[in-house]
């Protein structure tokens, strides 16, 4: 009970002093820090990418298709290679950075958070609107994901919101189930009963008691389902109905480089390398946060920030 | 416990028609079948002779009054492709996703969760960074790229196991190989989190703080309290594994349903795509059932 | 479950002793790995690709054949020789002796029932298609002498009768999945998913193939069916990706008779206007893409049908590379008034053809360069059927519909109606000559066929523009060691084991 209320009040009541002593433990854990850079970086090339080499990555030379990666001697976009028209492969992946993380962060946060308020209210309300909730989280469930995305892609068109759509809908249940499973375990618990008893209203206890319990379990899912939405984007590639050409997303490159792959591997080796760092960086971010707002685990991190400065 | 089990199925039930109504008009919406089954060159009126024999002239309400009728009565219709019943095109493929899915989710429930513990108990450590780092890295791998990599090394250069199809146990080597991955790098991301969480909780410290020593005796009640997530996690993989691996059947040639899905809303097959959506979704339910049950046992305080 | 494993067993089983027993030099069985499982194996669909590489003259046969290794034009098979009577009917004495593979004789009441049965409404036949407009009637002279009595009169009915497969008279009007014919082989074993058996028969009428058994395997994957052959576990597949085709000792490139081309939409402007449909032409490098996205085989397009085609005309030449050009006559029109900056959009369908992204892409940007406003899109084949045959949509934008057509038949009848007539279901235009030209060209024989056919190509490249050709694609096929074998023009529909040797 006390444990909770001072990480409420410390999130709320100093912003500065909060914000720096962030700062410090990110200082501490030297994977979290190069992660955060990582995503940095990430997000201010999704913001500039297109506008800064949108040029350099649309333009074709049929006649320096596929060469090789680490020519030193031409302008650094090449270092990486051309793909199968002769377009710089560091250029398209900076480029293609905007569209995909549009369009994972795009899902991950629709999903996670219908997901998410709906979980809380299986696990708050009567049995029987919790029954309701239940039976549709089967019937998405239930529902072949990729199937499903054909069909409504085939309606609609493939645009990026409404790969954004598709993509999010088959998610919803993972984080709906997992946050009703931890709320009926935690409302039982000790400080939630007492707060109850205390006369805290319902939402006062979903929100500052349980939902930050709930909240690392559900930050390791989604970081780990940005992973999965960037590659179920390339299997729609795959399938050829993803994000359409002269569009780009990494999961679009992979899957036009998946018939060079013996010949050429770094027409998807990159793209599929981008993949990888983004979502290790998110999980060890998750990691690091996860420990950062527990006050139990918290001391790990100041002690090691204090010994060295 | 039956009462549970018949209001669970009277309540799916609801949902299995829902789901088969909306695919049902959906789908429909899509194309016209006449148009993929003959070639372009094929007249109108061969068209239409094709939309006489299967129907599909008639308004959409007539067409789905008929097929309810005939579910009812057990007939899930033709496949136009493959003039048979489709009902047996769907059951001949599923049996073959139901094996891959129980056999792969098995290996890795296993592997998952002797993993992620071990991780757990020293978080922070180089075993837990190194099962981390591999885990995620596996988990963000495309299927495709892992698979034609397997078949070059293990089928090509090494020559010791078949590039695919199916026909020895050999042959199954590769697709469970690449469909164990994922799954495997989610599980262990997930036990490894709540298995974190468990290990710090008030009842394994006072259970410490009681004196309790022996490793196993925590290990087993921080995990017991820590395979609620877990089994959501799995249940959420074996659902996508039950609905069909469609890259991986693709790839390697494995006769499943999920190749079989794609196949025929490509072709506008429905009958095909609602009886495997009917067959995979009746799975899908006795899986959640299972889940369930094994909540409730798992957690007392979670009776229904 | 159990069951595969048994075959499987039963199979390996099977292997064994066939290996144990002494193969004759010569002959044994083979695996063949194709790209796409066939759905049907019914007699009448056999002019469907998937369905006709594996029983189209191997389980069921025509009456004629088209050779495609040498330039005997229409050759005998279950006919021995025809003639056409005096009504333009035809008449076709049949090969005595034959039998199928059910035990029945074959005669002339068979031929008579697989004509009615394709021409049926009972059942949607493929093969049909080739007989549009026409009403085909057989009538039984004896036993094995038949007339074949078509309206109009089709000078061409040899040619079409290598199209209509022969089945017993006692075949259902409904789809069979075990199809009986009078073939050198028969279905032993079809388990859906996996493979598909073909065994030789004893008792059939001509020369006995070497391949004694065909296991045909389906693999969607280019890269996979190149393994397959590479590691013996398989010993043939007709199609494999130009990327993996690096072995010149069992790696053969053939001109598959499939021509790649953008159907020009000219009702709607700018695209009505000839110069804009030349400037598209000139605006394209077509000698760029050989050996970069399309192989180095294969061959620029001047006409819809490929070179072994009855009349190609090898006086009109392809339009060359000449940017200049294309802007001066795109700068003409719009003086004239065509609205040449109006956004035109490029349709193609995914997947549709190795590459097809890239060569769409890079044919986007070689037009943007003369100053075209080009959009492009990708749609999947339902929808791309839309946009390709009629009605077209109302209201639609300019097009250009990126396709690829099949003819292997070696007329050009089978391609010209339906894309450049008026009434053609994929035809952007409409012009009378050109009417008149198709409507003489296919009354016609011989010579004079041949000559109508060339003056058409001739007039629809040079004066109407009528369409971006691009290529006459090549497919390549991995081919064992072991076997004697190059594929033809026709392998892509038809894939004869006979053919087959075994070194």
């Amino acid at each position: 009970m006390t444990v909770s209320s001072t990480r409420t009040d410390s999130l709320s009541a100093d912003e500065p002093a909060f914000l720096r002593r962030m700062g410090r433990m990110l200082l501490a854990d030297k994977f979290a820090l190069v992660a955060a850079v990582f995503l940095v970086v990430m997000v201010v090339l999704a913001i500039v990418g297109p506008a800064w080499l949108g040029e350099e990555a649309l333009k074709q030379n049929l006649r320096g298709r596929n060469l090789a990666p680490f020519d030193w001697s031409r302008d650094w976009f090449w270092w990486f290679g051309a793909d199968a028209l002769g377009r710089p492969l560091l250029a398209r992946i900076i480029v293609a950075t905007q569209n995909t993380l549009l369009v994972a962060a795009g899902a991950v946060l629709i999903s996670a958070v219908i997901g998410t308020f709906l979980g809380l209210l299986a696990g708050f309300s009567s049995p029987r609107v919790s029954q309701a909730i239940m039976r549709l989280a089967d019937v998405i469930m239930s529902f072949p994901s990729l199937l499903i995305a054909v069909i409504v892609l085939y309606l609609l068109g493939s645009s990026i919101l409404n790969l954004m759509l598709v993509l999010s809908i088959t998610r919803i249940p993972v984080y709906l189930r997992t946050t009703r499973a931890e709320v009926l375990e935690i409302r039982e618990r000790m400080f939630v009963q007492a707060a109850r008893v205390m006369g805290a209203s319902s939402r006062r206890i979903l929100f500052r008691h349980i939902l930050p319990i709930v909240f690392p379990t559900l930050t390791t899912l989604a970081t780990l389902d940005f992973a999965y939405v960037m590659l179920a984007e390339s299997a729609l590639s795959f399938l050829g109905i993803g994000i359409q050409p002269p569009d780009i997303t990494w999961g679009l490159m992979i899957s036009q480089g998946r018939q060079y792959l013996t010949n050429a591997w770094w027409l998807s080796f990159w793209p599929g390398l981008a993949i990888i760092f983004t979502t290790l960086s998110l999980n060890l971010l998750s990691n690091w946060l996860r420990i950062a707002l527990d006050p139990t685990q918290r001391w790990r991190l100041e002690m090691r920030g204090e010994t060295r400065g | 416990m039956l009462t549970f089990i018949r209001k669970r199925s009277v309540a799916s039930l609801f949902s299995l028609v829902g789901l088969i109504v909306m695919v049902f008009f959906l789908s429909r919406m899509t194309g016209d079948p006449a148009s993929l089954f003959l070639p372009v060159e094929a007249s109108a009126e061969m068209k239409q002779q094709f939309r006489e024999l299967h129907g599909l002239n008639d308004p959409m309400l007539v067409q789905f009054g008929r097929y309810v009728g005939d579910v009812l009565t057990g007939d899930l219709g033709e496949s136009y492709r493959k003039a048979r019943p489709a009902l047996d095109v769907v059951l001949e493929a599923f049996v073959w996703t139901l094996w891959l899915a129980v056999t792969t989710m098995s290996l890795v429930t296993c592997a998952a969760i002797v993993v992620g513990s071990l991780a757990a108990f020293r978080a922070g450590g180089f075993f837990d960074r190194a099962a981390s780092m591999l885990s995620l890295i596996g988990a963000s791998v495309p299927d495709f790229w892992l698979a034609i990599v397997a078949i070059v090394i293990f089928s090509i250069n090494l020559a010791v196991l078949p590039t695919s199809g199916t026909g020895s146990l050999a042959h199954w080597v590769l697709p469970i190989a690449v469909l164990f991955v994922r799954p495997f790098g989610i599980i262990v991301q997930v036990v490894r989190g709540s298995m974190i969480t468990a290990l710090s909780s008030a009842y394994v410290k006072t259970a410490r703080a009681k004196g309790v020593r022996s490793g196993p005796i925590i290990f087993i009640h921080a995990l017991r309290n820590a395979m609620l997530p877990v089994i959501t996690v799995i249940g959420d993989q074996a659902a996508s594994l039950l609905n069909g691996a469609v890259v991986v059947e693709t790839i390697f040639g494995f006769p499943g349903v999920g190749k079989l899905m794609i196949d025929s809303i490509l072709q506008r097959d429905f009958n095909v795509v609602l009886a495997a959506i009917l067959v995979t979704a009746l799975a899908i339910f006795f899986m959640n059932l299972l889940i369930d049950l094994a909540y409730a046992l798992l957690d007392p305080r979670i009776r229904h | 479950m159990t069951r595969s494993l048994i075959s499987g067993a039963l199979m390996v089983g099977a292997a064994l002793l066939s290996s144990l027993s002494p193969a004759l030099a010569g002959s044994g069985p083979i695996k063949i790995v194709l790209p796409e499982e066939a759905d049907l194996l019914e007699p009448c669909m056999a002019t469907r690709s998937n369905i006709g590489r594996i029983i189209m003259e191997n389980v069921s046969e025509t009456l004629t054949e088209l050779d495609v290794r040498g330039k005997q034009g229409v050759m005998p098979r279950l006919a021995e020789k025809w003639e056409q009577n005096s009504d333009g009917s035809w008449r076709f004495h049949l090969r005595k002796g034959v039998k199928f593979s059910d035990g029945s004789a074959f005669g002339a009441k068979d031929v008579k029932h697989s004509i009615d049965r394709v021409m049926s409404d009972k059942v949607t036949c493929e093969s049909k298609r080739y007989f549009g407009g026409m009403t085909v009637n057989a009538a039984v002279v004896d036993d094995n002498t038949i007339d074949i009595k078509v309206n109009p009169v089709q000078p061409i009915l040899p040619l079409l009768m290598s199209l209509v497969t022969i089945v017993p008279e006692s075949t259902p009007m409904q789809f069979v999945r075990e199809p009986i014919g009078t073939g050198p082989y028969k279905l032993t074993n079809w388990t859906p998913g996996q493979y598909i058996v073909l065994e030789n028969r004893a008792d059939y009428w001509g020369k006995q193939p070497s391949v004694t058994k065909a296991t045909y395997l389906f693999r969607a994957d280019p890269s996979v069916r190149a393994a397959m052959v590479q590691t013996g576990e398989a010993d043939l597949s007709p199609s494999i990706s130009q990327m993996d085709a690096t072995n010149p000792k069992t790696d053969f490139s053939y001109l598959d008779s499939e021509t790649v081309y953008l159907r020009i939409d000219q009702n709607i402007p700018p695209l009505n206007d000839v110069r804009v449909r030349k400037a598209l032409n000139l605006a394209i490098d077509r000698k760029a893409f050989l050996g970069t996205l399309v192989p180095e085989g294969a061959v620029l397009a001047t006409a819809l049908v490929p070179p072994t085609t009855l009349g190609w005309n090898p006086d009109v030449k392809q339009f060359p590379f000449d940017p200049e050009a294309a802007k001066k006559l795109l700068a003409e029109a719009k003086a004239a008034g065509a609205p040449v900056d109006t956004p035109i959009t490029i349709i193609a369908r995914s997947a549709n053809f190795p590459n097809v992204t890239e060569i769409m892409e890079a044919i986007q940007a070689q037009l943007q360069d003369v100053g075209f406003n080009i959009e492009l899109k990708f749609v999947e084949v339902a929808e791309h059927e839309t946009y390709y045959s009629k009605p077209f949509k109302e209201g639609r934008g300019p097009q250009l519909v990126a396709a690829m057509h099949d003819n292997s038949k070696g007329d050009p009848s089978f391609s010209m109606f339906f894309k450049y007539a008026s009434k053609g279901t994929q035809s952007g235009f409409s012009d009378p000559k050109v009417d008149d030209l198709i409507q003489r060209a296919s009354a016609a024989v011989g010579e004079e066929r041949a000559k109508l056919w060339s003056q058409l190509i001739a007039y629809l490249h040079d004066d109407v523009v009528a369409d971006v050709l691009l290529f006459h694609m090549v497919g390549y096929a991995r081919v064992s060691e072991r076997l004697d074998f190059k594929p033809t023009i026709a392998t892509n529909s038809m894939l004869q084991l006979s053919e087959i040797g075994i070194k």
